[in-house]
């Protein structure tokens, strides 16, 4: 996702003060799954940074949702996580395994999608 | 930041399925009031998030992120809703994103369309002129999307076929009657969009 157009995005003052990756576009999609490593947050690591460790303590959550429960935005959120993932605090999982293949531009496979199908399906006729 | 309302002790977050499970994220687009929020309540198995995105109307450098920086920029928010479904079995979640159909929430859009299975565009027959700046740029992305109308007390009676010309589009592209506050309703769009991305996988999409 390492489009320029992220870098118009704005961030918080509180963000735009201290660490120098803050203005770089995340490596990181909007559903990729965060969970806390259980390494201790260091003297660097701001009070966000902390609640967004402790929120993925017992559980794992998208970026999306730690956005939502913190109430950060999104763009945010996502680079707190990067952060957090290069400092060793957070384990990252892609969305799917296709989100590794580029020629489809991170959308679902065939597959995934048909499977999607059927799961909505047996939705509707619960 | 302070001034943000923090979980509560007590409210545990519906965290994701322990077993190995893929995410896909469909988009719920459309101008306002048209039902988005509505049609991710209805679908989603948790309480659904909502994030504000800050974002400047101008272009902003990157070397432009200073605090008087900010305070110079005329900034926009513009709010999000996330909803989520666990398909049965736990093998997929699907992440419904309520995104707004503006073209000048563009840079928002890049991130969340990213990588999305397709987007049910919402219409209102009322308006449905409306919904044409969400599908361009849907449309632009290579997004597949199938068009769901909602149906209001007191929306004309409009033929799907006309709706159909009038929205002009493309003779593959699904167009349903949607009642956003029912969940078969709702389940039946997304089905018709599900089925549609699949048919349309090879057909040029995803390919730039
Ligand atoms: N009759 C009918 N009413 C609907 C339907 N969908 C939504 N509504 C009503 O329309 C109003 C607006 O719906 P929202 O879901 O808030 O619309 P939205 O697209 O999220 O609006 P914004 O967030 O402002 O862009 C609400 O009062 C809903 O109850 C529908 O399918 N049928
Ligand atoms: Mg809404």
């Amino acid at each position: 996702m390492s489009r320029d157009k992220h870098q118009r995005r704005l961030l918080p003052a509180y963000l735009a003060t201290g660490s120098g990756t803050a203005s770089l576009p995340s490596t990181l999609d909007t559903l990729t799954a965060l969970r806390a490593s259980g390494r201790p947050l260091a003297s660097y690591h701001t009070p966000v940074h902390g609640r967004v460790v402790e929120l993925v303590t017992d559980g794992s959550l998208t970026a999306v949702e730690i956005a939502g429960y913190l109430g950060l935005p999104v763009s945010v959120c996502l680079m707190l996580a990067e952060q957090l993932v290069g400092d060793g605090l957070l384990n990252a999982s892609v969305p799917t395994p296709d989100a590794l293949a580029p020629s489809r531009a991170g959308r679902p496979s065939r597959q995934l999608m048909e499977e999607v199908l059927s799961g909505l399906q047996a939705l509707r006729v619960a | 930041m302070d001034s943000k309302p923090s979980v509560s002790p007590d409210l545990r977050p519906a965290y994701l399925p322990e077993r190995e499970h893929q995410r896909v994220k469909i988009l719920v687009a459309g101008p306002m009031g048209v039902g988005k929020t509505t049609a991710i309540r209805t679908l989603s198995q948790i309480p659904t998030l909502h994030t504000e995105e800050v974002m400047t109307d101008a272009a902003v450098g990157t070397d432009d992120l200073s605090l008087a920086g900010l305070r110079d920029k005329k900034t926009t928010t513009v709010g999000i809703d996330f909803g989520r479904l666990t398909l049965p079995g736990d093998r997929i979640v699907l992440y419904l994103h309520g995104t707004p159909g503006q073209r000048r929430f563009l840079p928002l859009w890049e991130g969340i369309a990213f990588g999305a299975l397709g987007a049910l565009v919402l219409a209102d027959t009322r308006r449905l002129d409306e919904s044409f700046e969400v599908m361009d740029l849907i449309e632009e992305r290579g997004l597949p999307y199938a068009v769901a109308v909602n149906i209001f007390p007191d929306s004309p009676d409009y033929d799907l076929e006309i709706v159909r010309s009038k929205l002009d589009l493309h003779p593959d592209t699904p167009l349903v009657t949607c009642d956003a506050r029912e969940m078969n309703s709702s389940l039946n769009a997304l089905i018709e969009l599900t089925a549609h991305s699949i048919s349309s996988v090879g057909v040029g999409v995803g390919a730039s």
